[in-house]
């Protein structure tokens, strides 16, 4: 049985979709990523997964329950872990994992046990009880998981789970998540922005743009899908000659497609780098253009979602967002 | 069912704990009414001692007076700002989290205004021990009925808070709504002066206002005066009080549905 399934998830606010017919499948056991920029439907779609709003049209099972009819049951079976902290902020690190404990009706002696393994898991328990304002951000989150995991919930949810984290605390996350799936063959459903993440923990990515699905599959499937090797350069000046030389350039053997990035750069995907390199040199020799920057790559989720849409995933995307909210957080800190 | 309490009891749990630590919170709340009574009801009490003012104040001293009313004073104004939480943990995403748990969300909110209405209460009874040092004409018999009116009082100012809350987005929304209502609520309540010779057209008003029968009862508890009986002014706040905790769970329940 899968663990989550989604067909045609539409979520509609005042006539924008938001969310737009999204249909696909989470196997048990796996983790399975969202990846895509801000604002392409990455977090309506897992409110809608978690109960948190109501799809305007299509449906969704997770863990074998409708989210609309039968939301209870769908709250009993997951843990969730927000892009923007939900932590009690007066409260110990203790206290939040006991209250949530409780709340999700975990018998008191086995839920002082639990709270002691987790807390030692995302290594916390030196400040047990401390209040978590005292915390930093990456504290918050680890014990944001640890918190998720206390019901032993059968899916758990990952909201942006290392936005606005430093690497350190990035990486130990990503530990944890492995570990989950490693040693509980938990099944986790992440969104992410961070082409690394996605590369690094998925099994199986789906890149989410303006609202719809546009690719699915493994990392090594969807680079693979692209094809070849990937070559950037840009050329400088001289725009009469430039434009000659890239007619000719789709000509060269092995280039498979051209693509301008504007700014007189160019991305090319070619059969083989090496040979096809000299090519260029060659061609901008006689065409009298000037190479001033080149470099090759394997392709990356990044190409991947060039490639389909024209447009870079950059990290960089989300950093007003993450300052704002840094910056937000260190105004309560005050 | 069993869970419905269990919910609502870590959510007493909850609130309490937060109490323990919001201490300028509590110190504000407490410190209004003594202020009131101390600068305003000894003031009063120096100039109201003719035979007349007697008879005005039904045979009390003004600061006997007073002091029910401010009891009821400082329940009123820390109930109703609770409700305040209900924006914070929003701003700060803990209502998120609230919500996907697999509890009631009418036991999250019972529990919740049940949790805010005895922290509510302590204080008022922080203000009932003053009272007694400063007020002459006060009986301590009455102590446990004016408590279990602060109860009530207290979980239908709560559940206000909440309601309040609930449909205000910010905390600046949330300030401006409940300082034009707290002073107008207050004076109309026959806490500061007695209501009886009031022009007609106010007295409407007074009849509206829950905290009128909520201060009333608590000056027949401590000092056998009132102007409604006793079981008329517990009927109304209790009716009162259902009404705004219905309020609130419906208010709550709208608000975090998208």
């Amino acid at each position: 049985m899968a663990a989550i399934v989604a067909e045609k998830l539409t979520k509609v606010f005042n006539g924008f979709k938001a969310v737009n017919e999204v249909s696909f499948e989470v196997k048990e056991g796996e983790i399975f990523g969202f990846l895509g920029p801000n604002g392409a439907g990455k977090t309506t779609t897992i409110n809608m997964l978690i109960t948190l709003m109501k799809p305007t049209s299509g449906h969704a099972l997770v863990a074998g329950y409708d989210v609309v009819k039968e939301p209870e049951k769908v709250r009993g079976k997951i843990g969730v872990v927000f892009q923007d902290q939900s932590i009690d902020r007066e409260l110990t690190g203790w206290e939040n994992l006991w209250l949530h404990g409780l709340v999700y009706g975990v018998p008191r002696s086995t839920l002082r046990q639990r709270i002691r393994q987790l807390l030692k898991l995302v290594e916390l328990e030196g400040f047990a009880n401390t209040p978590v304002k005292k915390y930093s951000g990456g504290m918050i989150r680890r014990l944001e998981i640890a918190r998720a995991l206390i019901h032993r919930p059968e899916i758990l949810f990952l909201d942006e789970p290392t936005l606005g984290l430093d690497p350190q605390s990035r990486a130990k996350i990503w530990d944890y998540i492995l570990d989950l799936r490693k040693e509980h063959g938990m099944t986790i459903f992440l969104t992410t922005h961070y082409i690394e993440e996605a590369e690094r923990l998925c099994d199986r990515v789906a890149i989410i743009d303006h609202g719809k699905i546009i690719a699915l599959g493994s990392p090594e499937e969807l680079k693979q899908s692209i094809g070849g090797e990937l070559i950037y350069l840009k050329v400088s000046e001289n725009p009469s000659l430039y434009s000659a030389f890239l007619e000719k350039l789709s000509d060269i053997q092995g280039v498979l497609s051209v693509k301008t990035l504007g700014n007189r750069q160019l991305s090319l995907r070619v059969k083989s780098a090496s040979t096809t390199i000299p090519a260029i040199f060659d061609l901008a020799q006689a065409a009298g253009v000037k190479i001033s920057e080149i470099k090759y790559t394997k392709p990356s989720l990044n190409d991947v979602f060039l490639q389909l849409t024209g447009r870079a995933l950059r990290d960089e995307e989300a950093s007003w967002r993450d300052h704002a909210r840094l910056r937000t957080q260190a105004r309560w800190r005050r | 069912m069993n869970e419905f309490f269990n919910a609502m009891g870590v959510m007493v749990y909850r609130q309490l704990k937060r109490f323990t630590r919001a201490r300028s919170r509590v110190i504000g709340s407490i410190f209004n009414p003594l202020i009131w009574m101390v600068f305003f009801g000894l003031g009063w009490s120096g100039l109201f001692t003719s035979s007349m003012a007697k008879l005005l104040f039904r045979g009390l001293d003004y600061m006997s007076f007073l002091a029910p009313g401010m009891v009821m004073m400082a329940i009123f104004t820390a109930s109703l700002f609770s409700g305040m939480s209900v924006i914070w943990d929003r701003e700060f995403g803990f209502l998120k989290e609230l919500l996907v748990a697999p509890a009631s969300r009418t036991a999250i909110i019972l529990g919740r205004s049940i949790g805010d209405a005895l922290t509510a209460l302590a204080q008022g009874v922080v203000i009932l021990a003053a009272s007694f040092l400063l007020a002459k004409q006060l009986t301590p018999v009455g102590i446990p009925l004016a408590v279990a009116i602060g109860l009530l009082a207290a979980i239908a100012f709560t559940s206000m808070g909440i309601a309040l809350a609930s449909t205000m987005r910010s905390f600046e929304g949330f300030n401006l709504i409940t300082t034009f209502l707290m002073l107008p609520l207050l004076f109309l309540s026959g806490a500061f002066y007695p209501i009886d010779s009031l022009p007609l057209w106010l007295k409407a008003l007074v009849y509206l206002n829950p905290l009128t029968y909520a201060v009333d009862a608590t000056r027949y508890a401590l000092t056998g005066v009132s102007s409604f009986n006793i079981l008329h002014s517990t009927a109304a706040l209790a009716l009162s009080a259902i009404i705004l905790t219905l309020a609130a769970t419906y208010t709550f329940k709208k608000s975090t549905i998208e």
